[in-house]
């Protein structure tokens, strides 16, 4: 994953310094590039896949219409990833209490195996496969819809560190706070998700 | 609850590699030593190995399309609305610079009129135009008059002027006029009432006796609500305007020895006069002088010799420098 940041840092600003000329196949290569980790955080923060498509292609165009005036004093990646999250941040609050009422009549859904698999991977001594989670599409469910009754900002924050794997300074930078807010907003994210993960089960 | 936190933030830096060497030996000492900060970690770790294990979603095929479709759509948009935008801009700007230009042209104006109307009083102020108007027709007749009667004497005149005076109490300024006129000898004078409330005095005579006419008539002057001179001056027709003037200032006009000398004291007192109708304390010197008495004590005339004053006028007529002064006496505000 951290190969995969480095590729894009070392050919962004070949990327960007041809979008900004206007060469239209370097916009392509440009939203081909990033478009899927994009639409990814988007969908992971918003919950909504409508949504997700709506904010990522209005992230690109954002970007694009943008991208002379982007000064280069932070990373073309996460100045991208910037306007991603505040465009998603700001569509969630938008329809918040929409979507908070929608997971809650959706609870009693969850299949007793599920739960009982759930309640395995948080315990002490189990040995969680990500394979065998990523493959459980109800668990993959609950994670989801635990991670959008996190508050926004926190749910954020563990998006871009543990599915983006952004380190704590691209998240300060993302998020424009300070490092320690980042650490602080993290530690409260897991420790919040964990204990609405456990509220399943219990 | 503070260490708590603190304690996650060290074991979520120890599980993100985000913390210094110093650190990482300080947490994995109290880990070893601390089961329930090595179950804590634990936990975290399964958090965040659940959060990581979500499958990668991707974004649409037709994203590229849809983006570039976007795009098009805002700049087609974009361009109109910016092309609209220049016009309703343009409109405006040039708006607010007409109307600038017009306000500047304005004040332009009135400055220049008010500087006009004080550096060049000769010409004929809108006021005085009016109460020309007004009395034109009355005033052309004596004219007309004195240039048959006494034209002879009005070629000779080193002075013309016109006094236009208003007042509320007609009647008796009128009556105080005439009598001045008679009892100072004045025979070569014209006059007459045209109407009611108007009367036209031409006056054509020596300097001593016009000064000694003022000088009665400045015991009148708090009654007249208006007295302006209009001194004629070569070319013909141009005529410099005093406002508010005093008869004892005519008097100062003509009592110069010379027609250069005339023009010149009368282009002073318009100017004089035009500044002291703006000064604020014009109202207190005004108040003052409406203190004075009011009544008028009309001068009796008084024998000095055994000669006919007529026959003396006459005479000072014939052989002094000659002053011509039409004096128009009009009733109301």
């Amino acid at each position: 994953m951290r190969s995969e940041t480095a590729n894009i840092n070392i050919d962004e600003a070949v990327l960007v310094e041809q979008c900004r000329r206007g060469e239209p196949a370097a916009l392509e290569r440009l939203i081909i590039k990033y478009q899927n980790r994009l639409y990814n955080v988007i969908l992971k923060i918003c919950g909504n896949p409508d949504d997700a498509e709506e904010l990522t292609q209005e992230t690109f165009v954002k970007i694009l219409e943008g991208i002379e005036g982007f000064s280069g004093r932070s990373s073309f990646y996460t100045w991208a990833f910037r306007i991603a999250v505040n465009l998603t941040i700001n569509h969630c609050k938008r329809g918040q209490k929409l979507v908070t009422r929608s997971i809650d009549a959706e609870d009693s859904e969850y299949n007793e195996q599920t739960k009982a698999q759930l309640r395995e991977l948080l315990q002490d001594d189990g040995s969680p496969e990500p394979t065998a989670v990523a493959q459980n599409r109800e668990m993959c469910r609950i994670i989801i819809e635990s991670l959008s009754k996190l508050d926004d900002t926190q749910r954020a924050v563990i998006v871009l560190r543990d599915i983006e794997d952004m380190s704590y300074a691209q998240i300060a930078d993302v998020l424009d706070i300070e490092l320690g807010t980042v650490k602080s907003r993290l530690s409260r994210a897991r420790s919040g998700l964990r204990e609405i993960l456990e509220a399943n089960f219990q | 609850m503070k260490e708590d936190f603190n304690i996650d933030e060290m074991l979520n830096g120890l599980i993100d590699g985000e913390l210094t060497v110093r650190q990482q030996t300080e947490i994995q000492r109290l880990i070893r030593h601390d089961p329930q900060v090595a179950q804590r970690l634990r936990q975290l770790q399964r958090c965040k190995m659940l959060v990581g294990a979500l499958p990668r979603d991707e974004a649409p095929d037709d994203m590229l399309e849809r983006v570039k479709a976007s795009l098009e759509r805002r700049q087609l948009f974009g361009a109109e609305a910016g092309d609209f935008s220049r016009q309703e801009g343009a409109k405006h700007l040039l708006g607010r610079r007409l109307l600038a230009v017009a306000a500047m042209v304005g004040l332009i104006i009135a400055l220049g009129a008010v500087i006009y109307s004080i550096v060049a009083p000769e010409s004929v102020s809108e006021k005085s135009n009016l109460l020309r108007r007004e009395t034109g027709r009355i005033a052309a007749k004596p004219e007309h008059i004195l240039t048959d009667v006494a034209g002879r004497l009005v070629t000779a005149a080193t002075f013309r002027g016109r006094l236009e005076l208003k007042t509320a109490d007609f009647t008796a300024v009128d009556a105080f006029i005439r009598r001045a006129i008679e009892e100072n000898g004045i025979s070569e004078y014209l006059g007459s009432t045209i109407q009611n409330n108007k009367s036209v005095y031409t006056l054509t005579c020596g300097r001593d006796k016009l000064s000694s006419l003022l000088s009665d008539m400045e015991n009148i002057r708090p009654r007249f609500n208006s007295a302006t001179l209009f001194v004629e001056q070569e070319p013909p027709g141009n005529e410099i305007v005093i406002p508010a003037v005093r008869p004892l200032q005519i008097a100062e006009i003509i009592g110069r020895n010379d027609y250069q000398g005339r023009i010149e004291t009368a282009r002073n007192l318009a100017v004089l006069n035009e500044v002291n109708k703006h000064l604020p304390a014009r109202e207190i010197l005004a108040a003052a002088d409406s203190e004075k008495p009011a009544s008028i004590t009309i001068p009796k005339p008084v024998l000095t010799s055994s000669e006919k004053p007529d026959e003396k006028s006459s005479r000072q007529a014939e052989t002094g420098e000659k002053m011509q002064l039409i004096i128009i006496v009009a009733g109301g505000q």
